[in-house]
Formats: C-alpha cells, structure tokens, sequence
C-alpha cells in the first residue's frame, strides 16, 4: 500500500464510488474536541462532510487516514480503530490517505503525539455507527430481534442466518445513523491492542515509496538558494551576470521567507538540473550585510544566560512559599546547559510549488498540509484557498521541522517571480545551519532538605527562548517554558519560574520540545537530592508520588524488569520519569567503563500510553525516542561561531551509529483509560537517566549536554 | 555535454551530463530510480548506497566519469518482487519508520551478506557503520540482518 497521488478529492472520488453502485459512506462533521457528530453521506450533496469509511456492493471496504505519515505509524494505527469497531478483517481493507481539507478533517497537523489520542472516540463512534446500521438491515430482513445478531469479519451473523456486509449495504445505506452507538468493551478488542503489520512497509523497502524528494512534475526548474549564515542578514549585492551564464541556469532572484515573524533572506539560482542549480550556486559571490550578528557565540549566549538568571524571572507554577525557604542557609544549587539542536530529518527540505492563471499546486512532505494550503493562498493572492491543490507525500522523517511551512514559502516565490514550477532543495548543510532549532537552555535548581532528607522546598528555574514569542517587546515567560518538569512530585514549597530569553538564534518544535531539555536538569537535581541523602534514586522518587499515580506503576514496573536492586559490579544504574504528550515513562539506564570511555549497553522502558493501539509501533516509537534522545545526550550539539552555525553537516553533527546503539528493552503496560501520545515520550528521559547512570558508576556528575564519554 | 553509457539493474542508458555530476544524480534524476536518496552530498550518511559491481559505493561522491563499464545495481534491482531475503527480514522485522534512509540500510547489508554470509556482531556493527538512521531504527535493523543471514 503506498500513497497514491494525489489523494483524491470528494468530486473525482464520488465518480470512482458511483461506479461500483451502492454504498455506505460514513463520516463526521469535525471539530477537534472528539465527539464530532456523525453523519451517513449522500455523496451527490453531502460536501461538507468528511468521509472516513466506504463500504460498496462488490465488499470493497475502504478506511480513510487523514494524517500524514512521517514514520509515526498512524497510517496504519488510524484504520485499526475504525476497523476495530465496524468489525472487519484489517489485513482485508483497503487503507487510502485523505485529501488535505481544513473544512473536512480539522488540522490534519501531525504534531505532539496528537493524531491518535485527539479522535479515538470519534473514530471508534463512526467504526460502531457502521456496524450498527449493519445489524440493523440484517435483524430487519432476517424478522429477528437485531439483540440476537452479531457482527464479525465484515458479516452479520444470527444462529440461524448470515451475511456479508456486501450484501446488506444497500438496506444499511437506507436506515438512520445512531449519534450514540454502543462502543466495544475493551476485553472484546481483537485489532486495538495487536501489533498488526504496518501496510506501508513494503513500499519502504523497495524503493517504491514516494517522498516529496521523489516528485518531479513538467516543466520545473530546481531551486538552490544560499541564504545568511546569520539568520537575519540581507543581500546587498551578487554576481546574477556571471551566474546566467553557466550550464541550465535559468534566473537568479532574491527570494525570502518568514520564520516567526523574522524575514530571512537568501539568493536563488534556478537551472534546469539540481546538479546544474547546486554548482551555480557555489559560484555565487553575495555580499552581506550581517547586521552585527557575527559577534555572537555559543559562550556569548550562555553567558548571557547565565546573567539573566539572576532575575527572579515569572512564576509558572507554585505550591507553598520555596521563595522564602530557599532564601536561607543550607540551600544546595546546580546549574544544567543543554545547547540549540537541528532536527535533521534524514530527507533534506523540499517542496514543489506551482502558481498559475489564478491557481496553485504543491507537491512534498509535510506534517502541515492545511497550514501550506493557506499558506500558498495567501502569498499568491489566491482567493478562494481551495484552488491550491495539496500533494503530500510520505516524509522522511519530520521530528517538528515539517509542521512548517516556509521551505514552501520559497517555492511559491520563485514559482511566481519565474512563471514555472519550482522544486526547491535545500541541502544537508542548509538543513543543519539555518534552523529553525531546538532551543538552547540554562537551568538553575535550588532545593532544601529537611532533617529525614526529604525535598522541603525545589525551585527550578529556567531560562531560555519560547518558540511562540520569539520577537517584539513581550519578555513575560510563558507556560511553554515549563514543558516536562514534573509537578507530580510531592514537595511542600515547589516553584518552577520561567525568564524569558530572546535572541536572533531561531527555535522551533522539536521531538518533545522542552520536554528535551527540562527533564535533564530537573531528573538530575532529584537523583542529586537523593545521593546526598544516601538514599535509593528509584526509591526516593517513589516515596515522593502517590500510591495511585501512574509514575509510581511505570517506575515500579521498570525497577522489577531491570532487576534495579541487583547491584552488578562495573555496571552504573541510573533512573528517571517523565510524562509527555499524556503518556508516562519510566527508564533505566545501564552503563560500564570501556577501552573509550563510558558506554551504555541497556536501556529498559516501562510506557503507560493509556490503550495502546498497535504495541509494535508504540515501542518502535520509543526505540526511535531513545536513539534521538541518546544522539542529543552524547553526539550532537550545535556551537554558534562568527555569529553563524558552526556544524554544516554529518561529519561534525554526529548522529548515533547502529554500533553505539544499547539494547532496548520496552514494556508497554497494558491500561484501558483512553490513548496518549507515543511518539515522544522515549526521548527525555534519557539524557538525565544516563547522567545518573554515569555518577552511579564514576561519582562525577555531568551537566551540560552533549556528554563527552569520553572525558569521564 | 560528454555521453555516458550506464548499466543500472541490467538496462542501459545513455545520459548527457557533466562528468563530475555524481552518479546519484544520473541515477535519481536521468534514469528516474528515486528509490536511491539524497541525504548528506558528502558520503557521511550512506542513504545513497548502491552496488557498483556487488560492492557497496555512497553514489553522491561517486562521479559519473568513474562509472562506465560498470554494474551498477539500485534498490529497485535487488528483486522483482520484494523477496530478497533481506527485504523479507526488513518487513518481518519492521524495520522502517519513514522509511527514507532504508534504501541504502538495506544495500549496505547486503554488500554486507554478500561477501560474509553469517557475520558477528562486530561485523555488523563495522559494516553499518556510517548509515544513518534519524528515526532510530537501528536495534530492529540489527535484527534484520541477522534473520536475513539465517534466510540467505
């Protein structure tokens, strides 16, 4: 099952459904809250309802995924759950994605671990609508009470009759949808809770797959743009002459894009090969004016920080008075750094944009279909936003990067300013040194003990930039700032402050966002807490949570799975927690001391991530969290020198290597409150985990990120 | 422009291009094979890998000029119909996440079987090393290899 391009649009797929005679078509009026109202469609005049289930005359059973898959497995997971309560054989539907439609599906933004926990009701209610109609035709032509009649694998079956869902789709099509209909009980779930293959795979193994890198269309010039080095520079001059006389070079433009606000600006040399684009553009002599930004460095910012923390800075979050208690003697006091991060999807930025006689057209990967949609409309005077046609693609990776939509800004520009379809392609180095990244960060933690060694009073405090107020006057930290910092704790006076940071550096959604950088500061200071006490790490955090909190579950269940108690001589142990995007995490990590310094050789996870959908992908999406949090913790970080990004590609942004990757082991517990996001919760976790593992082993204490195990 | 002659997946093409165009792009964007991805340019992430006569080779630093003559083979030319048994152990696996850096996982290992049909685990890890994976699919990559070894 691949992508198939493009997803048709509610007028071509009314003709494809007419064709095979009667249906059932089932959808729902969205409104992002999970309780959409459901509706039946009449395909002739219905076009202001989204369609999610299709079921024909010939049995053709087709379920709709309206979320772009970027790796998370939604694509699968998505049709599991309508499957699940309309009662068919998944191996047997036909899965097809859903055309980009604001008005139709809501968002459709893949972002935040939202895709599976925003609309599991709302899924499951049109998967139960279905069935029941199907019952309901079946009962009233067989003259049975419809209580005697069950659905299974796509047929109504009585003790003394049966039918296929084929057969009875025309009386079903006929009868009025329930808005209430009865959900499944959670032990009669055959599909929710299997790891059932994920369907897209094949493609992914062939080389059939179609990402946005992969699409050409007629008539296109490939774009290569160099842009400032230092985010926000402007092009005072360049060599355009010299350029349009190389191979294929068709134009050269000045072209820009908005990031947050900021306009960034860059040259463009557009040429009819992507070969001939790129080498033009090495001959390119722009000069710059870099508006003093080249004085910053990584030491400069942090420094900057460091000062900034000493303002008392905004109360996020407070319970009892630390201010007060912290303010005497006894006080102990650490500071923690993470550094700016890329998100390096390993398909570079790309998009296809076509402007034209009052229309437009994209092609590419995007966690945004929407978002481009208006995106696009907007730029190019297009009223009605509806005449940009949206083609999106599988993607190659995402990780926050593609929920935005200014690659296609640049594509859209230089479609009008040439008249052609323009494929822009950024590369490795344009991905890694113009962002926008993750946000950089210093934290001060402040805490008091009492005479047993318990937290008296915590305060941590945070200083940093926040991607939702990264410009103007507005220096009132928000909420934002505290993602990740576990409130759950029971300390009697507990403040988390926030002081806002802003700088020209662009930052952006990244795997987890805060909850990448808070917990490593905060999972730290507890375990810091906890050995000079002399008490157990794990243990300490126990005694601190509820007896009904889900951390205390996952956190016990970890320690029993890793065998936390058993002390094994040369191997370093160390715990933490976290709760993000609703899913609760708990993870060991085990480390000894090699020929080169500190490895880490297991990674044990307990995940509570409500009902688990597919477990397989739940825990792919954990190995995936671990491996991008265990990169973040000890290979990469970006440095800023001369005002600009320091590492340009692979060789000095060093990704994790299969040979450096632990064993993995993950333990999804089984629960049955309502799903919770998966796609994160892996990854912050493990950077704290790994520094209490390595002071558990060595004794010395590492807070700034990225770790060198080799200098332990 | 000089004219290349190319053997990719058993079939010739002709392709009119600079001779310091690297032979991804030939395969990418003349011969129109894009199972085989652009990631890095500069051999650091191996998500271009294909085989020049069995032997593993990063295609964006590969120039076209080096290639003539050769037997070149892309994902699209391991099997007709996605039966290799390495592609076999990738699905049973499940190995892929987005899927983009799979291409040339899969190439690597089997350059790999090729020549060492049961490798240690030190072996894997040496021929693996500089294939990039984002998603972090590496554990289940670890096992694929090792089931493709049983299957071969």
């Amino acid at each position: 099952m691949n992508f198939e391009l493009p997803a048709l649009n509610r007028r071509d797929f009314v003709k494809l459904i007419s064709l095979s005679g009667t249906a059932l078509v089932i959808g729902c009026v969205p409104n992002g809250q999970g309780n959409e109202e459901i509706k039946k469609i009449n395909l002739s005049k219905d076009f202001d309802v989204n369609q999610f289930i299709v079921i024909n005359k010939e049995g053709g059973i087709i379920l709709f995924n309206h979320r772009p898959e970027m790796g998370q497995g939604t694509f699968q997971s998505i049709p599991m759950i309508l499957a699940e309560e309309l009662e068919v054989d998944i191996s047997s539907v036909e899965i097809r994605p859903s055309e980009a439609n604001r008005d139709l599906y809501g968002s459709q933004m893949v972002v935040g671990s939202r895709s599976i926990q925003t609309e599991y009701m709302n899924l499951r209610k049109m998967g139960a609508a279905a069935r029941e109609v199907f019952i309901e035709a079946a009962a009233n032509r067989w003259q049975v009470p419809k209580e005697n009649c069950r659905a299974e694998n796509g047929m109504v079956v009585h003790d003394d009759h049966q039918a296929s869902y084929a057969e009875l789709v025309e009386d079903a099509s006929k009868l009025p949808l329930s808005a209430d209909p009865i959900l499944k009980d959670h032990k009669d779930f055959k599909i929710i809770g299997t790891s059932v293959a994920r369907r897209d795979i094949p493609s992914k193994t062939n080389g059939s797959a179609i990402f946005g890198m992969d699409i050409t269309v007629p008539d296109m010039l490939y774009a290569s743009i160099e842009r400032s080095a230092v985010f926000l520079g402007t092009v005072v001059s360049f060599n355009e002459d010299e350029l349009l006389k190389m191979p294929g070079v068709q134009h050269v433009f000045k072209t820009q894009r908005t990031v947050y606000g900021r306009e960034r600006h860059g040259v463009a040399v557009l040429a009819n090969t992507y070969w001939q684009a790129l080498q033009a553009r090495k001959a390119l002599k722009i000069v710059w004016d870099d508006k003093g930004l080249e004085k910053n460095t990584t030491e400069s910012i942090l420094n900057t920080y460091k000062l900034e923390a000493r303002k008392p800075g905004v109360e996020l979050f407070k319970n009892g008075d630390s201010n007060k208690l912290l303010g005497s003697k006894d006080i102990i006091s650490e500071e923690y750094i993470t550094p700016y991060q890329s998100h390096v999807p390993m398909e570079p930025m790309n998009a296809i944009v076509r402007v034209a006689n009052g229309e437009a057209e994209f092609w590419g990967s995007t966690q945004n279909p929407n978002g481009i949609r208006e995106h696009i409309a907007q730029q190019a005077g297009i009223e009605d936003p509806y005449k940009v046609k949206i083609n999106y693609t599988y993607m190659g990776g995402g990780f926050g990067r593609r929920s935005m939509t200014d690659v296609v800004e640049e594509a859209t520009d230089l479609s009008i300013k040439s008249g052609k379809a323009v494929k822009v392609i950024w590369t490795r180095e344009d991905d890694m040194t113009q962002g926008p990244f993750r946000a950089a960060s210093f934290n001060v933690l402040k805490g008091k003990l009492d005479s047993e060694g318990n937290i008296e009073a915590l305060e941590h405090k945070v200083v940093a930039q926040e991607i939702q107020n990264q410009t103007g006057d507005n220096m009132e930290a928000g909420g934002q700032l505290m993602g990740g910092i576990n409130i759950d704790y029971t300390i009697p006076h507990f403040t988390v402050k926030g002081v806002l940071q802003k700088n020209y550096v662009p930052i952006s959604y990244w795997r987890a966002v805060y909850h990448s950088t808070n917990p490593f500061a905060h999972e730290s200071f507890i375990d810091e807490l906890a050995h000079k006490t002399g008490k157990d790490p794990a243990q300490y955090r126990l005694d601190m949570l509820p007896e009904d909190n889900r951390f205390t579950e996952v956190l016990k269940r970890v320690m029993e799975e890793a065998h936390w108690s058993e002390k094994k001589e040369g191997i370093g142990k160390g715990i933490a927690i976290c709760e993000r995007s609703g899913a609760y995490f708990a993870m060991i990590v085990e480390v000894i001391k090699g020929e080169k310094g500190i490895k880490p050789i297991k990674i044990t996870t307990a995940v509570d991530v409500g009902t688990c959908i597919n477990p397989d992908t739940v825990k792919a999406q954990t190995e995936g969290s671990i491996v991008m949090g265990l990169t973040a913790a000890i290979k990469s970080g970006l440095e800023i020198e001369n005002g600009r990004i320091k590492q340009q590609n692979f060789d000095t942004y060093k990704l994790l290597e299969l040979s450096e990757t632990p064993e993995i082991v993950t333990v999804v517990m089984k629960n049955t409150l309502p799903p919770d996001g998966a796609g994160e919760a892996g990854l912050p976790t493990v950077a704290p985990a790994l520094a209490n593992a390595i002071f558990d082993l060595t004794g010395k204490r590492l807070r700034r990120l990225p770790m060198d195990l080799n200098e332990v | 422009m000089p004219t290349f002659s190319l053997n990719i997946n058993g079939k010739d093409y002709s392709i009119d291009a600079e001779p310091e165009m690297p032979l991804l792009w030939a395969i990418r964007d003349y011969a129109g094979l894009t199972g085989t991805k652009f990631s890095c340019g500069i051999a650091q992430c191996g998500a271009c890998i294909v085989h020049i006569d069995g032997a593993p080779v990063k295609s964006c630093s590969f120039p076209l000029s080096a290639v003539a003559g050769k037997r070149i083979t892309t994902i699209e030319g391991l099997s007709e119909n996605n039966d290799h048994p390495v592609q076999v152990a990738w699905i049973e696996e499940q190995v892929p996440q987005c899927g983009y850096c799979q291409s040339g996982q899969i190439m690597a290992a089997v350059a790999l079987l090729d020549q060492n049909p049961n490798p240690s685990d030190e072996e894997i890890d040496m021929a693996m090393t500089g294939v990039l994976c984002r998603c972090g699919t590496y554990p289940r990559i670890k096992k694929a290899i090792r089931k493709a070894s049983k299957l071969s």
